[in-house]
């Protein structure tokens, strides 16, 4: 307890408050007393404690989970048990404000609280385990000598140091805690002053499998929920504002640039889910456009089949028929256009496509290409002369050679310098 | 000595002031620090809650982790009555310590799985210092442990009326959920719809609204997440502040230096496994006589080479 470290120097003043309380430093201290002893008596024989001390634990494991159902009948028995802590808890309270009595107000809240509570309304014990707090008072006084293991000096406290790691939850001091700190909000005060909703159903019942992050937080948010809806009626009910009008403004918890971030954010997420999206279609597309051009080739394949089929049958009939002597012009009238067909399609299979190569169509370009940039052989040394120019003399006239005038003389000569000038 | 006569009589007088004020206001001031070390994950989470505790009053990095004592009295030199305290350890593992300052309780949890608002990207966004609703599981009526903490988070979490910074409009909500043993905390934007409408309506007319009870359920609420997230698992319960006999100790709480530990050790008996393994075929070759030395010499058989041409 706190106490014991303030019980050293306790003075006048602090016996006139503890007097003012009403508790007796007697009551007190004697209990102290008694734990001391019973604190020695454990150092000596720690060894002999133990296997009760566990069979008390196991005890406490059972307890906690199963009778939270006999609470109601129980209830008045409740006040009755936490007595004696309570009272200790009021001397070491006191005692501690003192030290801090240059702290401001704001302490004084806590501090009248409980004392309310402890009067005016008994109900504000725990509803749970008020059946067992019966036996718990047994218990409580070893789990206080177990949270005092601190205050025993190193040298004994090795020998405890096996149950040093147990549980500990020292329930009804918990309770006077809470009573001591506790803010009220029950129906005594308004709804604005504290806010607070606690759920009628636990959230944990919502969830089966902790991992499973969406129904883990579609839990959560269902709690909060309820507890807004809640929150809201409560708040209308007593007058309060509630909704933010629209032209109020003021700061945020995130100010405009991390909003903006979280608009790129989502922004982006959106772009890339519809490119996703789009990437898959067009994938599909691809997929199911090649299926369409197999179909189709297999299509023209089977069409072009049946009609040599068709056609051959009909070719049959015909030689059939024609064999069977009913008349030619029949056959005439009829089939002639099958039979050229079917020669022209068989002759034009022999030779492949006409033109010869890609070029299709018409045979004589390749020709003409062949003519304008030339086909084959080499080109360079076409203009040298060989053997056979050499000795081919058609272009050779001896007169040209001689220099006489090819046709008898009637060219004009030039005439001389002196007529030249003459002439002028 | 005149501090403890203001004490005396202080009390003496809220005694007989009490009944008369009736409704006490509640004054609650958190101071908000972390200890050295912290990550900045650590400290933009600081950051975030800061941010929503208009009574809160930020500090710079306390310096000592074996001495948190002293946190008492810096509380008192802010005039603060509460404190939320980020501890955290090997720069890694996080520890949020909420305390009453004058004479406790203290309660020491383990954070996991913190993300900080900025890193979750929603859209939600509310007032800077808007009062919160808490929403509290059903489970936090349960347990003793429970009940204490569900009173710090009210105190920690929950701005006082009418506090400084406060703004007069709710519109978010702090939600506490107990599953798997741990604390999950929540934090959403409320959102309505046709809320101009309905608002309208309210002013004119709160006193029918009272009276019929149908606190306006022409409009959907509607929760947008704002961040951050965190998981919260107590540890211990101590009754002062910072100090004190434990009164709750977790026992299903597993500190992450033992988890880590045991990944350590799973991972070195894969090793130790194999050698070990090793070791046993070489036992069982010596056994057979395969080996060239050590192990058991197989008795010569008249077959045997050295015995035919000896």
């Amino acid at each position: 307890m706190t106490s014991a470290a303030t019980m050293v120097n306790k003075g006048k003043l602090k016996m006139a408050l503890a007097a003012e309380q009403g508790t007796s430093w007697k009551k007190i201290t004697e209990k102290r007393r008694s734990k001391a002893a019973r604190k020695d008596k454990d150092a000596k024989a720690p060894s002999a404690r133990t296997p009760k001390r566990k069979a008390d634990e196991g005890d406490d494991d059972n307890w906690e989970g199963v009778d939270s159902d006999e609470d109601d009948d129980e209830q008045n028995g409740a006040p009755l048990s936490g007595q004696s802590s309570d009272e200790e808890e009021i001397g070491g309270v006191d005692l501690d404000m003192i030290n801090e009595s240059d702290s401001d107000s704001e302490v004084e809240m806590e501090e009248r609280i409980p004392k309310k509570a402890r009067t005016s309304k008994p109900l504000a014990k725990p509803r749970k385990d008020a059946e067992p707090e019966e036996d718990e008072d047994e218990e409580d006084e070893e789990d206080i000598l177990l949270s005092d293991l601190e205050d025993i000096p190193e040298s004994d406290r090795e020998d405890l140091i096996p149950h040093q790691r147990s549980t500990i939850n020292n329930t009804s001091a918990l309770i006077s805690i809470l009573n001591r700190i506790r803010m009220p909000t029950d129906d005594s005060v308004s709804f604005a002053s504290h806010m607070t909703v606690v759920a009628s159903k636990p959230t944990a019942a919502g969830i089966d499998d902790i991992h499973d992050d969406v129904k883990r937080e579609l839990a959560f948010y269902s709690q909060a929920k309820t507890a807004a809806i809640e929150g809201r009626r409560r708040l209308r009910k007593e007058g309060a504002t509630f909704t933010r009008p629209g032209d109020y403004f003021a700061e945020m918890v995130k100010d405009d640039g991390h909003m903006e971030k979280v608009k790129a954010k989502l922004v982006e997420e959106a772009t890339n889910k519809k490119a996703a999206a789009e990437a898959r279609k067009l994938r599909d597309l691809k997929k199911f456009g090649k299926q369409v051009q197999v179909a189709k080739l297999q299509e023209r394949a089977k069409q072009k089949r049946e009609t040599l089929d068709k056609i051959k049958t009909l070719k049959k009939k015909r030689s059939d028929t024609s064999g069977a002597g009913l008349g030619t012009n029949e056959a005439d009238l009829f089939d002639v256009g099958v039979d050229t067909e079917l020669s022209k399609s068989s002759a034009s299979k022999k030779r492949g496509p006409p033109g010869g190569g890609r070029d299709g169509g018409n045979p004589h370009k390749r020709q003409k290409k062949n003519e304008k940039y030339g086909f084959g052989g080499k080109k360079r040394h076409s203009k040298s002369g060989d053997a056979k120019s050499s000795g081919d003399l058609s272009g050779f006239s001896v007169r040209k050679m001689k220099g006489m005038p090819s046709s008898g003389g009637g060219a004009k000569q030039r005439p001389g310098k002196a007529r030249r000038k003459a002439m002028r | 000595m005149s501090g403890v006569y203001k004490s005396l009589s202080k009390s003496g007088s809220s005694k007989a002031q009490a009944p008369a004020k009736g409704v006490r206001k509640n004054k609650q001031r958190v101071l908000v620090l972390s200890s050295r070390g912290v990550t900045y994950r650590h400290r933009h989470l600081l950051n975030d809650l800061a941010s929503m505790l208009p009574h809160g009053r930020k500090d710079a990095k306390f310096d000592s982790k074996s001495n948190l004592g002293q946190l008492n009295e810096l509380a008192e030199l802010y005039n603060c009555n509460n404190v939320m305290f980020f501890e955290a350890r090997k720069g890694q593992d996080l520890y949020i310590w909420l305390s009453k300052v004058p004479n406790g309780p203290t309660v020491k949890m383990h954070c996991q799985n913190l993300h900080t608002m900025e890193e979750l990207h929603f859209t939600g966004n509310c007032l800077k210092g808007s009062r919160p609703i808490l929403s509290f599981d059903e489970a936090f009526e349960k347990d003793a442990h429970l009940r204490v903490i569900k009173e710090l988070f009210l105190h920690v979490f929950g701005v006082p009326e009418g506090a400084r910074k406060s703004k007069p409009f709710i519109d978010h909500e702090i939600s506490f959920s107990v599953a798997d043993g741990k604390i999950w905390v929540r934090n959403y934007q409320i959102t309505e719809v046709e809320a101009s409408k309905t608002k309208d309506r309210d002013a004119s007319e709160p006193v029918k609204e009272s009276k019929s009870g149908s606190g306006g359920k022409d409009t959907d609420i509607s929760l947008v997440e704002i961040g951050p997230r965190f998981v919260l698992t107590p540890i211990i319960i101590q009754e002062g502040s910072f100090g004190g006999p434990i009164v709750y100790e977790n026992r299903l709480f597993v500190s992450p230096n033992q988890v880590r530990a045991e990944l350590r050790k799973t991972k070195a008996s894969k090793h130790n496994a194999r050698a070990e393994k090793q070791l046993e075929l070489l036992a069982k070759k010596g056994d057979l006589g395969l080996r060239r030395q050590g192990g058991k010499e197989l008795p010569r058989d008249e077959l045997d080479t050295r015995e035919l041409f000896a």
